[in-house]
């Protein structure tokens, strides 16, 4: 695999930006919540323009690793901080560059413990970001629980629908995920005989046989439950839509646009890519679990009254999608399944930021209590209506794309599968269009008619995020070409 | 000469999407300029389409432009245009009834709050369906495919507040998903078997090398899009639902886009689809089912949008027929020529509902509605037109169709036809009369008389344009014919029945006579010989009970049925067996800590017994 | 005249027996901390012995740091006895029941 060491250290300014911006949040007192806020905005944008940076910085033409920095840590036991990234991780760090600060920004005009609120947030964000950058996997499982603590605050304390529950629930499972990963990362330690958690190594030995068949085998199930609890996996999704109703916006906006993107990341990163025998060996059962998540989710979906559980019933559902690209092992799941996380974050960020707006000025978030907010508020129902119509699979909005490529693999490999998952998109369709009908047509209610559309400040965030659907909906090979380099390689380089 | 040809079709099919962006970013404060751009955007797609029409006139072969698109997903797809003579007469009718449909909704959608709203989705619509007209393959179809549901989902919930409006919305878009999805799947059949999705080499050699049974397969899965797009049998319901839309949308959706694209991906896939003689079989079976079925549905209605909302499935069904019995240019031909009058006859009511305020031709009668003069002729002309009349463009269309189908071996097809066009006649003549020999005429002043202003001309105007077309483009047959015949090597059928023509005449004649009789003739007692049957009166008006089986089977099956299992199940049995988990762990607890005894000395004691006999066990193993 | 290293062993353990009968039996907080320290000092004075015995330096810095182990104790553990007895009136241990 091929390492291109970096001239200039983008990843380590990423995560060295968020934590300026963490140290610089606590140092502010906390009435001053206007400053928070506005050095908040200040650092995620930091971030976001680097994370841009380098997304563009990134050479298609040569591929691998690149950026790589590397460093010694804890030498007796072979742990170094490796940072670099490749085409899966780079879609993913623009996409948590997007959603950090559009989620900044989403939580302008809340006004409990400002302060306490940004400062978990960044903490947070800190942990995904190092997560897609690590190539080590002692910081890989590190930045895993990193960013899993703060996540039990952030819902307990900010969260709104039996948030306590939530936040447990959550909490219990992913460290029930992360219990699984830990054993399989020591395991795969041991047993590669190299006394190295780096991740390049690693691969090599697994690629190469180093590491016997059965090894790949256990270790790949372990890996890929423990981080499929995260990828909301079937029949592990439950903890998800719970804990996206409870969560506070923004942190909704994080836990469906990013956080499960760390499951499926997760499973591509660390349980294919370093146990391909193991993958193979499972891929079949990974593919039966993601269709019947995809087809669950949407009719679960179906019943929901609440607009969060409702979009949190249509992630299961569409990552799924992922899972079933992920299972296809060729490299159009691959492509398909990279492209639909990354198409994925943006869309359900931008669903949570809308229900979040009509949240903060109707203070509901039950469908039937709502209606006729088209009226009311214009532009943001349209904010709304565009993510919905992405989740549908709408061509000309980025997950359409995704969701094509996915399915022509799927149904390359596993032709029922692949039937069944597309036949999910017309349930799909029924409940998001249920869910715009009752929620913005229909006549006014009384005591909605004087509610404010959104302001020029806070429509920002969601133009940005509906801007990027509409332009990766357009030219969808902007983000193809990119995991085009790691996916290609990956598989033309597995063991016959 | 290429260049200026991708420059005028990119000019064609991009102007209007420039003009919904500008008017959905800047111009939704500004109803007169989002109008004008709106109606420039497309004039000049017109113009454009026109000028390509010309210059290809006498071109020998399709011009086709196509780029790399997705190389790097690892699928291997080709976009770019396709300028063949059916596309670019698709291409010239679809931007001429958008233009004039514009036009018109100057004056009807006049002081509507959502005026620039319904331009920008005005111009998606024609943006979809313009390029969906020239695209050149069929990914590249059914992207445009889907965007023309989508602006037809947001044109027909215009008025979003009405609850029937939205959920005629919502019904359009969810059917022709389900359509839809068997066209997705069509494409996929394709393009793992023949490795190729352009839609010449489809027509061409590529299919011919996929195994028989797998082409079938995908042809009728591909049909199943059309079923979903052009409201046939059984997902027909939608289309008269989606009357809740303003008019000059259903008139736009009848014609010449939405339905339209049903017929239109026939067309272009005809050569595909004829190699399979057994999916042709089913394609005339759905054709003729659905034209039958639509046209009973028509003879009761009361509602004049729902009348011609009927007949546009029965049209489109008699198309399929005629393309599935081998006739490609007599499909094509009747899409062209129901086009026009299509238009016209929304149009037309359209006037009429917005002058009067009622959708029911009875009470339009009543109130004199044969006052407005320009939109009766033109109605006239266009109901003719539409029940086959000999000199108007819908005579030659059917005549060429009943042709194409009595050329099948079997003459059962011919017969069912030929009772569409007595039907076709029946009802549409109810209507006119009805209207214009109304029992009685409340007199009310001002109201019956043509009102005269800058809307209202904007509305006549493209009705005089229509019926001009309506009358004389029949006389265009043999052009129209030789122009499309460049394209197709295979024209399966040209046989010369006389009979045939001579049957449909003198049934179309019966039944305007028995309308007549019904209907027209004074002291007419203006109820039809089907309502004299009340259970079959009740089947048709009820719609053969489709939608009731739609509603039982969502309720029920969907929402009752899995939605509610999936749901429970996450309920019950998964959160069950985890709350049990997480109750069992402090339970569990709870019994522990019965060991725990307060005292802290207790446990010093018990460390300083471990140790001690620890040492003595450490102690005496080293003996 | 040097005491033999056996009757210093001897009595450390004495002290050490003494130590752990005060902390295990008296019912009173502050007589545990005796005890604990107690014990602590008789291991001090093993260390010295052995020190001596061996004429290795090693005995008597180790009791240097448990002197220092042993003050800071005393002082954290004074404090919390200090705060429980504000808290709840007495110095038994068995009312230390919170955490139940």
């Amino acid at each position: 695999m091929h390492m291109e060491p970096a001239n200039f250290p983008y990843l380590s300014a990423i995560l060295g930006t968020t934590v300026a911006g963490l140290i610089a949040i606590m140092l502010i007192p906390a009435e001053k919540k206007e400053l928070i806020r506005r050095v908040s905005a200040t650092f995620s944008g930091i971030t976001l323009v680097i994370s841009l940076l380098l997304f563009f910085a990134y050479d298609r033409s040569m591929g691998g690793f690149q950026f790589v920095e590397d460093y010694s840590w804890i030498p007796s036991l072979g742990i170094r901080y490796i940072n670099g990234v490749d085409g899966f991780s780079l879609p993913n760090l623009l996409l948590t560059g997007i959603v950090f600060f559009t989620g900044v920004l989403t939580m302008w005009e809340m006004e409990t413990r400002v302060k306490e609120f940004y400062a978990l947030y960044f903490l947070l964000v800190t942990g995904v970001f190092g997560l897609f950058m690590s190539l080590d996997l002692f910081f890989i499982f590190v930045w895993y629980d990193v960013s899993l603590f703060p996540m039990y605050l952030l819902i307990a304390v900010w969260g709104t629908t039996r948030k306590e529950y939530g936040a447990m629930k959550l909490t219990l499972y992913l460290l029930a995920g992360s219990a699984l990963i830990l054993p399989a990362v020591i395991f795969l330690y041991f047993k590669s005989g190299l006394g190295t958690f780096g991740f390049v190594p690693l691969m090599q030995s697994g690629m190469s046989g180093t590491i016997a068949p059965w090894e790949q085998k256990f270790a790949f199930i372990l890996l890929f439950l423990g981080f499929g609890i995260l990828a909301g996996v079937w029949p592990f999704h439950t903890w998800s839509p719970v804990g996206h109703a409870a969560a506070p916006h923004a942190v909704s906006m994080v836990h469906a646009g990013v956080l499960m993107k760390i499951g499926s990341f997760g499973v591509l990163r660390v349980a294919i890519m370093l146990c391909p025998v193991g993958w193979s060996y499972w891929a079949p059962l990974m593919a039966v679990l993601a269709a019947i998540g995809i087809i669950y989710g949407a009719f679960a979906g179906l019943r929901q009254t609440d607009l969060k559980y409702v979009i949190g019933y249509s992630s299961v559902s569409h990552m799924g999608v992922v899972g079933l690209g992920l299972s296809t092992m060729t490299v159009e799941g691959l492509n398909g399944a990279v492209f639909q996380m990354f198409a994925h974050g943006i869309m359900t960020a931008l669903l949570f930021s809308s229900i979040g707006y009509i949240y903060d000025r109707t203070h509901t978030k039950m469908v039937p209590e709502l209606g006729g907010l088209s009226r009311v508020m214009p532009v943001a129902s349209t904010f709304f209506i565009v993510a919905a119509l992405a989740s549908m699979g709408l061509p000309g909005l980025a997950n359409f794309w995704g969701e094509l490529v996915v399915f022509i693999a799927a149904f390359r490999t596993y032709p029922p599968l692949g039937v069944i998952a597309v036949l999910a998109l017309v349930v799909t369709a029924l409940f998001m269009l249920r869910v715009v009908q009752r929620t913005f047509y229909g006549p006014v209610d009384e005591k909605f008619s004087k509610l404010q559309d959104v302001s020029f400040f806070l429509g920002v965030p969601r133009m940005i995020l509906a801007a990027v659907l509409v332009i990766v909906g357009l030219y969808p090979s902007i983000l193809f070409d990119v995991i085009h380099t790691a996916s290609a390689p990956f598989i033309n380089g597995l063991p016959k | 000469m290429a260049y200026p040809t991708l420059a005028a079709l990119i000019m064609a099919t991009f102007l209007p999407f420039a003009a919904f962006l500008l008017i959905m970013i800047f111009t939704r404060m500004k109803p007169g300029l989002s109008a004008r751009l709106s109606i420039g955007s497309v004039a000049v797609s017109f113009v454009c389409s026109v000028v390509l029409l010309a210059q290809n006139w006498a071109a020998p072969g399709p011009v086709e432009y196509s780029t790399q698109f997705l190389a790097s997903s690892g699928l291997n797809v080709q976009v770019g245009f396709l300028a063949d003579q059916l596309g670019l007469l698709m291409l010239t009718i679809v931007a001429a009834i958008c233009l004039l449909v514009q036009i018109y909704s100057l004056g009807y959608m006049a002081g509507d709050p959502g005026f620039s709203r319904y331009y920008a989705f005005m111009s998606l619509f024609a943006w979809a369906m313009l390029s969906l007209s020239v695209s050149r393959s069929l990914l590249q179809i059914y992207v445009f495919w889907e965007l023309v549901g989508l602006s037809s989902y947001l044109l027909i919930g215009f008025w979003y507040e009405k609850f029937s409006a939205s959920q005629a919305g919502k019904k359009a878009f969810v059917m022709t998903r389900a359509g839809d999805v068997a066209f997705f799947l069509g494409i996929f059949v394709v393009l793992l078997n023949a490795g190729n999705l352009g839609v010449l080499e489809l027509n061409g050699p590529t299919a011919t090398r996929m195994p028989h049974e797998v082409l079938t397969l995908s042809a009728l899965l591909i049909f199943g899009g059309i079923v979903g797009k052009s409201a046939q049998f059984p997902l027909m319901t939608w289309l008269p639902d989606a009357m809740e839309g303003p008019t000059p949308v259903s008139a736009l959706l009848h014609s010449a886009t939405m339905v339209a694209a049903g017929v239109f991906l026939f067309a272009r896939l005809f050569p595909f689809f004829s190699l399979s003689p057994e999916a042709m079989g089913v394609f005339l079976a759905i054709g003729t089912i659905s034209m039958l079925l639509a046209s009973t549905m028509a003879m009761v209605s009361r509602d004049i949008k729902r009348v011609w909302a009927y007949s546009t499935i029965s049209q489109l069904g008699l198309m399929i027929m005629g393309l599935a019995a081998g006739g490609y240019f007599a499909g094509v031909f009747h899409l062209t020529t129901h086009a026009g009058f299509k238009a016209l006859l929304f149009l037309c009511s359209g006037v009429f509902i917005h002058h009067f305020g009622t959708n029911d031709f009875y009470e339009l009668g009543r109130s004199g509605s044969r006052g407005l003069k320009i939109p009766t002729i033109s109605i006239v002309i266009a109901a003719a037109a539409l029940s086959g009349v000999p000199p108007l463009s819908g005579y030659f269309s059917k005549e060429s169709i009943m042709s194409a189908l009595a050329g099948l071996s079997n003459p059962m097809w011919l017969l069912a036809g030929l009772l569409g066009v007595f039907l076709t006649a029946y009802y549409s003549f109810r209507v006119m009369f009805v209207m214009f020999f109304p029992k009685s005429v409340e007199q009310e002043s001002g109201h019956a008389h043509a009102p005269d202003h800058a809307g209202y001309r904007a509305m006549t105007g493209p009705l005089v344009f229509l019926a001009t077309v309506t009358v004389l483009l029949g006389f265009f047959e043999a052009p129209i014919k030789n122009f499309l015949a460049g394209m197709l090597v295979i024209d399966l059928h040209a046989p010369e029945t006389n009979w045939s023509h001579i049957a449909a005449l003198v049934l179309s004649i019966a039944g305007l006579a028995l309308a007549w009789f019904e209907f027209g003739r004074r002291g007419a007692e203006q109820v039809g010989f089907v309502e004299k049957i009340p259970p079959l009166y009740r089947l048709f008006a009820e719609r053969w009970y489709l939608d009731h089986i739609y509603g039982l089977f969502v309720d029920r099956v969907i929402d009752r049925g899995i939605s509610w299992l999936c749901w429970q199940n996450d309920n019950k049995v998964i959160d069950g067996a985890i709350d049990e988990l997480a109750g069992g762990t402090v339970e569990g607890g709870r019994i522990s800590a019965f060991l725990q005894t307060v005292m802290i000395q207790y446990r010093l004691l018990a460390i300083f017994a471990v140790l001690v006999f620890l040492a003595f066990y450490f102690f005496f193993e080293k003996i | 005249m040097i005491v033999p290293l056996s009757h210093a062993l001897i009595l450390s353990a004495i002290l050490f027996g003494l130590g752990v009968f005060c902390a295990v039996s008296r019912r009173n907080l502050i007589m545990m901390v005796l005890g604990i320290e107690i014990m602590l000092n008789s291991a001090s004075i093993a260390f010295v012995a052995a020190a001596l015995r061996w004429q290795n330096l090693e005995g008597q810095t180790f009791v240097l740091f448990i002197l220092a182990v042993a003050a800071t104790e005393v002082s954290v553990g004074l404090a919390i006895i200090v705060y429980a007895f504000r808290r709840t009136g007495s110095f038994d241990p068995g009312n230390y029941n919170l955490l139940k």
